[in-house]
């Protein structure tokens, strides 16, 4: 992944991750594991980890430990309502910003 | 303070804990410790570097101080299960970790306020009203 991608990315990466929970409650290493098979591949976990750490000290996620064979349990993540609303408005902020951009590239050429 | 005592011990341990800190606080910084003595050897050099990193940003006091290390030992116990490398956690770039873990706790947030101070200190300087942004045309 080019450092641009890189850049781009961090702006928008908590609202992929909220993205990713809307499908359906992961915990950390999934995420991270996802985003690397997406191409997403210079994220730190422990970028990811404090993501989540984050946005379930905002009450976006709701968080249940899961009793795991090897080491300490598993913090699964879910999107609550209150991250559903978030994420409406982040789409609502992408599409803007996308549709902007696209404009300025057809005005550029 | 004028609390109504409940039981003598709480009481002796409220004054006491006006010296020494939270006693709380130092036992679970103590079980949190010992957490990172067992981690395999190059997982525990790379927390406590980040220790270290950490100690030069802010008073580590108030609440909420303790669950950052509690966290960073229960992120770092699940990448050694998982078998996750270490570069993988901390990325290629470990400050921009460190700065993204930080930032949720009182440390971080000291920092936080002192950056907003400076930013408002500026805009005071600049004779504008507070919030108020330039539209660049």
């Amino acid at each position: 992944m080019g450092k641009q991608a890189t850049e781009m990315l961090k702006g928008t990466l908590e609202g992929i991750v909220l993205a990713i929970l809307a499908g359906r409650p992961a915990y950390g290493y999934e995420i991270t594991a996802w985003l690397r098979d997406q191409g997403f591949s210079d994220i730190a976990e422990g970028t990811i980890y404090a993501l989540l750490v984050r946005v379930e000290q905002r009450g976006l996620v709701d968080v249940a430990k899961v009793p795991s064979e090897k080491g300490p349990p598993r913090k699964v993540y879910s999107l609550n309502a209150q991250g559903r609303e978030y994420l409406e408005e982040f789409w609502t902020t992408w599409s803007f910003l996308a549709e902007r951009l696209e404009q300025l590239r057809k005005g550029g050429k | 303070m004028a609390t109504e005592s409940n039981e003598e011990k709480g009481r002796y341990l409220r004054y006491l804990e006006v010296i020494t800190g939270s006693l709380d606080d130092k036992r679970r910084y103590r079980e949190y410790k010992a957490r990172v003595r067992r981690l395999p050897e190059n997982w525990r050099t790379a927390v406590e570097a980040l220790e270290r990193y950490l100690m030069h940003f802010g008073p580590m006091d108030g609440a909420g101080w303790i669950s950052m290390y509690e966290d960073l030992a229960d992120l770092v116990e699940r990448s050694v299960a998982d078998g996750t490398p270490v570069r993988d956690v901390f990325g290629e770039d470990p400050v921009e970790f460190v700065e993204a873990f930080m930032a949720n706790y009182p440390a971080g947030r000291y920092r936080a306020r002192e950056r907003r101070r400076f930013t408002d200190a500026v805009r005071r300087a600049a004779g504008e009203a507070p919030g108020t942004e330039d539209e660049a045309g």
